[in-house]
């Protein structure tokens, strides 16, 4: 009698003891037995769960910890090593708003931004319209246009600062304009929205090519038999069949061009005199070379919620459309 | 007379996109003293394999080449995986929650990963993965599109076969590996290329991760390889072709492969 009260009481410490010893083991061992064993509708739950898991895990990591961090740090003052000072309220906004370099960072993002998408939309939807029916030549045409996707942004970056570096550039020889592009403000912000198009040209135009092909082929037949001129089936069979896809196309260019970043970087690096300097480029600036943490959050949201207005304005038109 | 018309465009248009690629190919030739030349050159003056010399014996540039294929091939591997995985749950299981976990991981679509660079970088920092591939990959290894494209393909497979297979004692896993990812192999093949272009391409995120030479992708080792800075702007040009020129043939071998991939990742 005794001796079995010994057992189960020294019993059930040892193996809380050996679980504990061996958590990660055992962990494993569960894992193991969730994914491989069939059963019933308990384990099968369990087992969904554990397939969602990484996914769940990484979302959880760097989507929505960084993005609660976020919007937490942007309402507290926060010191350099990343003590919490205080609560700031709306104080990091107001002072972002009472910031010239950021005023002026907005003013140089819109600056990109408009010319970049007409400049994109226009030549993209040129040049899918100019090839959408397939010939013996467009598949050249095609191959030099889709030619651009080989090119990284650094690359690319590296091949324009040589082909515009300095007043003898091989750009200016081409066009006969005496400019030294990259050192002049309105010059360098053509430069880099023609860079920005070069990266979102090849993209766009597979989009709105492939758009353009699936157009049911009996429909435009039928309207060639009809007697409708070529330009009239463009302009009111396909077209308004591209349409959907071109408005996603445009809002994602939108949401590039108002985050860019990187191609500011490696191109201009904000100059001259920050004339190229995005809000993207600022966020990175102030938070990586300043260690300015209320600046870097507070614009983090703001953007946030700005590419989620863009994005969800995507998402409600492909709903309905 | 519109055909004609039409052929002048697309060859003006062709020939602005082919523009700097037939430079950065022609400028790899140059001697050192064609980039300094009074009038700008676009043809070299005589050939010159100077540039492909300095490039290819640069004692890091075989190695940023390495850890760019290393890195782009975890990350496309990783996120196939991992997508191919939640795919299956949200498709062929039911469970308690199923609408709220699918709507949490597709709201990080609204989450622009850039301007998250600051806190991802912190956190990777406090794990003390700076410096090592495991930084470099992890925050792209989740995506909800690529999830979202392979649950589309997904949605659309026979469930008898899922059914039978479960009868004959075959477990989920065995399912998915021998069935799922065959059949619907085109997504995956899809899913895989373009995370590889992705992560081959990213250029910011390894910056803020990487200290030491070593670890460096091309990317940014490209620009830190020192010729620029010497003024052997040949060297420079010539590696931006040696990386450039494998893309650029799987791309013109594979076009219409890649056109169709990157077309079913948005409609």
């Amino acid at each position: 009698m005794k001796r079995g009260n010994e057992a189960t009481n020294s019993h059930f410490p040892k193996a809380y003891y050996y679980l504990q010893r061996n958590y990660t083991l055992q962990c494993l061992k569960i894992a193991f037995i969730m994914v491989t064993l069939p059963s019933d509708m308990d384990r099968r739950e369990l087992k969904a769960y554990a397939f969602l898991l990484p996914s769940i895990l990484l979302a959880a990591v760097f989507a929505f910890y960084p993005l609660a961090r976020s919007i937490i740090g942007s309402f507290l003052t926060v010191s350099q090593s990343g003590r919490i000072l205080g609560i700031a309220g709306l104080g990091n906004y107001i002072s972002l708003l009472h910031d010239p370099a950021f005023i002026s960072s907005i003013g140089n993002t819109v600056a990109f931004t408009i010319p970049f998408l007409l400049l994109n939309t226009s030549i993209t939807l040129l040049a899918a319209a100019l090839t959408r029916k397939e010939t013996r030549g467009t598949s050249i045409a095609e191959s030099i246009f889709i030619a651009p996707l080989a090119f990284s942004l650094s690359a690319l970056a590296l091949i324009f600062r040589g082909i515009f570096r300095g007043s003898v550039s091989i750009a200016s020889r081409i066009t006969g304009l005496d400019i030294a592009w990259l050192e002049e403000p309105v010059s360098a912000m053509a430069v880099l929205v023609l860079m920005g198009v070069f990266l979102d040209f090849a993209l766009d135009y597979i989009l709105l090519l492939s758009s353009f092909r699936s157009i049911d082929r009996s429909i435009l037949e039928a309207a060639e038999i009809d007697g409708a001129s070529g330009s009239r089936i463009f302009l009111s069979i396909e077209l308004p069949a591209a349409a959907s896809m071109l408005h996603t196309t445009i809002f994602i260019a939108l949401k590039d061009a108002v985050l860019i970043s990187a191609p500011v970087m490696v191109l201009t690096g904000g100059g001259p005199f920050r004339s190229t300097e995005t809000v993207m480029y600022y966020y990175y600036l102030e938070a990586f070379r300043s260690g300015n943490r209320a600046v870097g959050t507070t614009i983090a949201t703001l953007m946030v919620l700005s590419s989620a207005v863009i994005m969800s304005l995507v998402m409600r038109r492909r709903r309905n459309g | 007379m519109a055909r004609i018309i039409r052929t002048i465009i697309i060859a003006l248009l062709a020939a602005i996109m082919l523009f700097p690629l037939l430079y950065a190919f022609s400028a790899s030739f140059f001697p050192p003293e064609d980039f300094t030349a009074s009038e700008a050159r676009f043809l070299p003056s005589h050939i010159s394999f100077r540039g492909y010399a300095l490039a290819l014996g640069h004692r890091y540039f075989g190695r940023y080449m390495l850890n760019s294929f290393i890195t782009a091939l975890m990350s496309a591997t990783l996120r196939t995986a991992v997508s191919v995985l939640a795919a299956f749950a949200f498709t062929h299981l039911s469970f308690r929650g199923k609408r709220i976990i699918l709507t949490a991981l597709l709201a990080t679509l609204f989450i622009p990963p850039d301007a998250m660079l600051y806190e991802n970088y912190t956190a990777i920092a406090r794990m003390g993965l700076l410096d090592s591939y495991a930084g470099i990959v992890l925050p792209s290894i989740f995506s909800a599109s690529a999830m979202l494209l392979t649950m589309g393909s997904y949605a659309a497979a026979d469930r008898d076969i899922y059914d039978a297979a479960r009868m004959d004692g075959t477990g989920d896993l065995g399912y998915i590996a021998r069935m799922l990812v065959p059949l619907a192999a085109p997504v995956s093949i899809t899913v895989f290329i373009q995370a590889f272009i992705s992560s081959f391409n990213s250029y910011l995120w390894p910056l803020l991760v990487t200290v030491r030479p070593r670890m460096r992708t091309i990317q940014i080792g490209i620009a830190m390889l020192g010729f620029a800075e010497e003024g052997e702007y040949g060297a420079q040009f010539a590696a931006i072709i040696i990386m450039t020129a494998p893309f650029l043939l799987l791309l013109l071998a594979a076009r219409r492969l890649i056109m169709k991939a990157i077309s079913g990742g948005i409609s």
